[in-house]
């Protein structure tokens, strides 16, 4: 009614829109999602295929390699003599072990320092306190790593604040060693361990715990029965994060350690001192190994299921 | 002396973090190839615009890091050569940066020199053109590490010992000999402290000089097999009391000031800090004598700016001006009259012939043993890293 | 009372930081009883089943099941169960697990719970569903589970906290007949909270209203709806049409506040005879066909605009023009008076 009694040129009519290149592709792309889809994960897939794959190819191409003691080149001739060397060396293994028991240590210490912690904040804590916890366990991961294992060198240290604190009562400091290592290990990979099983706990709804309760179920069995099965993906989640960041370390021992090193020193040593490229990627090969193992075992469980 | 930067802590680690069998090889040849077809100045000519310099860092300071610390400025108004300076922090970097040939000066240490003189990275040096080398130690002129068949190939920059420091209240009466730290160790069980890294066993080589005189040790940078086992025994003895090696200077630092290393290997700037703390530690250097450090600034084969680049080695050269940076890195400088604008030479025993004496400096071993033998092959520096490694566990 | 109530709730109180959900409500709901509370969101009638179920700790007040204080027990100290709004299925056990766990905790043995868990699923005629996710599930099917899950630990007092709201229309229908029957054979006390006054009128045997933390009114859904005692009451639950003190006087001849049902109304062309009629003049608004009748809106010459349902039968004058001439009249007896709460 309105448009015939308008005259004309008072409302001009909307221009159609311009046939441009732009808007053509656009009209091809929104109807063939495949091509769109294929578009969108070009970059990502290409940086993911070369910074993840090629790299890792390449240090299991490099431990095949080895370096020629006259010249220092290395030779790219195939040969398994660093990969022997390093499953048969019992300086490799006894270093493996030690770090591969330090990484569980760490692991089975975060974790239990986690849970509650992330228990409190997720389900317990009011919603103001439950910022300023998150804030909290953020926190430390704003300050820089070395500062915080210099800061436990401090503590740990013979005139250090925990030798203060527990001489009254007989105890002494651990002093620098494996002890030293696991607790400040433990302490700059909880944020991470944390974090995941907090993120898991939001997604449990309160009313999960509350009808096992309304139903019978003790807090213990609540938290086997309903809690842990939920989060159980997070908690490994979490342990991926603390398992891999230990075993790969190599600052934090030599700055708590003591005369301790770990698999990471040796790759440090071969790389930095010893120019020996290809021992130092066989070595890195055994991290490497321990955590594909450690995802294998993982998936068999069935938590990766419902990541 | 406080003020020492981490940049040359980091310096002082890196020259030790020698490594590499690319020396070896280079070494290997060096009689053979001798200095290359590089050639020496003789004479000077007019200055260029720009001399771009390769350093440890804290060798080249312009007031940067810190307004008072400056002897850039002054070389740069005298001579109108604008420096560009580059700061590294391994020997094997240093090498394959001064291999690109875009620097015309670099400060080398022990283990990096003999590679670039067999490569021909760089050029012998007149020293005729440099007023101020006469007035350098002549303890440090001439050396296996700055000279190749008689021709000079650098300046001698600074040096430096590893001590052995002691806690005073541990040790009321100076310790005489490093057995403190390795026959003695035990008594300071999980607080003896040692140098982290495969250079290291030269210190026990030194050791063994003196306390089995039978293994026939000259050099403790030429171990044949048997005397290499030995130094390695050693060490593997000692490393049941090792409470933690160091190789960060504010690392050892620490660990004497709060009492969790109480005796091990240590350089004068270390003490020098600790003394400025008031804490209870001392250094000496024991009758069995010491490894130590000694560094060279040299001119590439490929200098556009030679000029420039043999009036900076004149500067650095010129007693105010060492005086000046080897204050700032913390180690003794190459003359006598530095010691004039310096108030601690004496800590650092400057000019000291027979403290320098007793002094091993760094120097990378090869298979070709350094100490002259020839019927026996020495072992080589990548086994000296494998074996350190060994050592710690 | 001379028999024990299942439920009796004396002054409790409920307080979140400064805010009063609950304000000193007294209850007593008789063992086998179907009771709704009834309210908007807010009210606190949700609150007051959460602290029945031991989920909330009163800041006042105490709680008793048969006769025994529970207040400060853990919900599973309480012989009561909830199906929760959104049925709170584990997600990570089968349909039987879920059903099975309350019987599990109880430590009954794995067939026994298993055969109890199986008829308790074929009660709400899903045994065949037994081996599925609650994901795997319907949102119907979810709640009859979610039920199952509460009932087959046989608690004396059930607690249903809005447990048809996610449910389409129809579905709501049908399942409101089904909770009825399964609280009919069961014979135990069913707590229902809602926000829907037409749920609540259909299936409680009595009704609180809440409003702001308090019991507005108490009674059958007919005392409600016939005799609301408030003008919440008679707003919220179902419509009204509601008179103000100087209305009532001037067009009921009564005092105070008051209250007419819209299909306690009549539309004619004349005013009508007869005793107790009382009628008022206005003119046609609106007029809409709603299925089952005739929604007709009227603005009354004395102010007020009202709400007049008739059955479609009857609308003599459906075909009125907007804008005509039309009396409203009503019974006596239809008129509600309306006592302000606290009165």
């Amino acid at each position: 009614m309105t448009t015939t009694t308008t005259p004309p040129g008072v409302t001009r009519p909307v221009p159609a829109p311009r046939r441009t290149a732009a808007r053509r592709s656009s009209a091809f792309l929104a109807t063939h999602p495949r091509v769109r889809l294929g578009l969108l994960l070009t970059a990502p897939l290409f940086w993911l295929g070369v910074v993840y794959i090629v790299a890792l190819a390449l240090l299991l191409v490099t431990a095949l390699w080895s370096v020629d003691s006259f010249t220092g080149q290395v030779r790219t001739e195939w040969t398994f003599d660093n990969i022997v060397q390093v499953v048969t060396g019992s300086l490799y293994q006894t270093v493996t072990l030690r770090t591969l028991g330090i990484a569980l240590a760490v692991t089975v210490i975060d974790v239990a320092l986690a849970l509650p912690i992330a228990f409190y904040m997720a389900k317990v804590a009011t919603p103001r306190m439950q910022r300023i916890l998150l804030i909290a366990v953020l926190m430390p991961l704003w300050a820089s790593y070395l500062v915080k294992a210099y800061a436990w060198r401090s503590v740990l240290s013979q005139e250090g604040i925990l030798e203060w604190l527990v001489s009254p009562f007989g105890g002494h400091t651990p002093g620098y060693g494996l002890a030293a290592t696991v607790v400040t290990l433990s302490y700059l990979w909880l944020p991470y361990v944390i974090l995941p099983i907090y993120a898991g706990l939001e997604r449990v709804p309160d009313s999960l715990l509350e009808a096992s309760s309304d139903l019978g179920g003790k807090p213990g069995r609540t938290f086997r029965s309903v809690v842990l099965p939920l989060i159980f993906p997070s908690i490994v989640a979490g342990t991926i994060f603390s398992f891999s960041l230990s075993l790969g370390d190599y600052i934090t021992v030599n700055i708590v350690g003591g005369a301790n090193q770990m698999l990471g020193n040796l790759v440090y040593t071969n790389v930095g001192a010893a120019n020996n490229l290809p021992l130092a990627a066989a070595i890195a090969l055994i991290p490497i190994v321990i955590i594909f193992g450690y995802l294998a075992l993982v998936r068999r469980t069935g938590a990766l299921d419902n990541l | 002396m406080i003020t020492l930067t981490r940049g040359a802590r980091a310096a002082m680690i890196a020259s030790v973090a020698v490594g590499s069998v690319l020396l070896l090889s280079a070494c290997g040849t060096a009689g053979a190839s001798g200095g290359g077809a590089a050639q020496e100045a003789t004479q000077l000519g007019e200055m260029e615009k720009t001399v771009s310099i390769l350093a440890w860092p804290g060798y080249v300071e312009d007031g940067s890091n810190d307004p008072t610390v400056d002897w850039v400025s002054g070389f740069e108004e005298k001579t109108g050569c604008t420096v560009d300076a580059k700061t590294y922090g391994t020997s094997d970097e240093a090498v394959n940066l001064m291999k690109t040939g875009e620097y015309d000066v670099m400060a080398a240490s022990g283990d990096a020199t003999l590679r670039l003189i067999a490569s021909g990275d760089v050029a012998p040096v007149n020293t005729d053109l440099i007023p101020n080398y006469a007035g350098v130690y002549d303890f440090l002129k001439d050396k296996e590490w700055n000279s190749v068949d008689g021709k000079s190939y650098g300046v001698p920059h600074g040096y430096g010992a590893n001590l052995l420091m002691y806690n005073t209240e541990k040790f009321p009466q100076a310790p005489t000999s490093w057995d403190v730290v390795f026959d003695k160790a035990g008594e300071n069980a999980g607080k003896v402290t040692a140098y982290d890294s495969p250079i290291y066993i030269a210190d026990a080589a030194v050791y063994l000089m003196t306390h089995q005189p039978d293994l026939g040790i000259t050099n403790p940078y030429a171990l044949d097999e048997t005397q290499f086992q030995a130094a390695v025994d050693l060490l593997k003895a000692q490393r049941a009391n090792v409470g933690e090696y160091w190789s960060d200077y504010l690392k050892e630092i620490q660990s004497f000031t709060s009492g969790d290393s109480v005796v091990g290997t240590t350089w004068q700037v270390i003490q020098n800090s600790l003394a400025g703390e008031g804490a209870p530690t001392a250094v000496t250097l024991p009758k069995e004598g010491v490894t130590g450090w000694s560094d060279t600034w040299m001119i590439s084969s490929k200098a556009k700016s030679p000029n420039c680049a043999y009036a900076w080695l004149d500067w650095i050269a010129s007693p105010e001006t060492n005086a000046q940076a080897t204050a700032y890195f913390g180690e003794a400088p190459s003359s006598q009259k530095a010691c004039d604008f310096r108030d601690d030479c004496e800590a650092y025993h400057a000019g000291d012939a027979d403290y320098a004496s007793k002094i091993w400096y760094w120097t990378t071993p090869i298979a070709d043993c350094v100490d002259g033998r020839t019927d026996v092959q020495c072992v080589d520096y990548s086994k000296w890293t494998a074996a350190w490694q060994e050592i710690k566990g | 009372m001379s028999v024990i109530p299942a439920i009796r709730v004396t002054g409790l109180t409920k307080q979140f930081g400064s805010t009063t959900a609950v304000d000193h409500v007294d209850l007593e709901i008789a063992a086998g009883e179907f009771f709704s509370m009834l309210g908007p969101s807010g009210s606190g009638k949700t609150t007051v089943l959460r602290l029945i179920a031991g989920f909330e700790q009163p800041t006042g007040g105490t709680v008793e099941l048969f006769g025994q204080d529970v207040t400060g027990k853990a919900p599973f100290d309480r012989d009561v169960n909830t199906v929760f709004q959104d049925y709170a299925l584990f997600p990570h056990m089968s349909v039987l697990d879920n059903v099975a766990y309350g019987l599990r905790v109880r430590g009954v043995p794995r067939t026994e719970r298993r055969d109890r868990a199986m008829r308790a699923l074929a009660a709400v005629r899903l045994d065949q569903f037994a081996g599925r996710k609650p994901s795997q599930l319907s949102g119907g099917q979810r709640q009859r589970v979610a039920l199952a899950r509460a009932t087959v630990v046989e608690p004396k007092v059930l607690l249903l906290d809005e447990p048809l709201g996610a449910l389409d229309l129809k579905l709501r229908e049908q399942m409101q007949v089904e909770l009825k029957q399964i609280q009919r054979d069961l014979g135990i006390t069913f707590i229902f909270v809602t926000h829907d006054q037409e749920e609540a009128l259909t299936m409680s045997d009595r009704i609180a209203v809440f409003h702001d933390g308090r019991i507005e009114q108490l009674g059958t859904p007919r005392d409600l709806y016939e005799r609301p005692a408030s003008r919440f009451v008679a707003d919220f639950v179902g419509t009204s049409n509601l008179f103000d003190a100087d209305l009532s006087e001037s067009l009921i001849g009564r005092r105070g506040e008051h209250s007419i049902r819209p299909e306690k109304l009549t539309v004619s062309a004349e005013p009508p005879s007869g005793a107790q009629m009382r009628s008022a003049s206005g003119s046609l608004v609106e007029s809409i066909y709603v299925g089952s009748g005739i929604r007709q809106v009227i603005d009354l010459d004395a102010g007020p605009r009202v709400t007049v349902l008739e059955r479609n039968d009857r609308s003599r004058i459906a075909d009125q023009e907007r804008g005509g001439r039309v009396h409203v009249s009503w019974h006596e007896d239809d008129v509600v008076a309306l006592i302000p709460p606290g009165a």
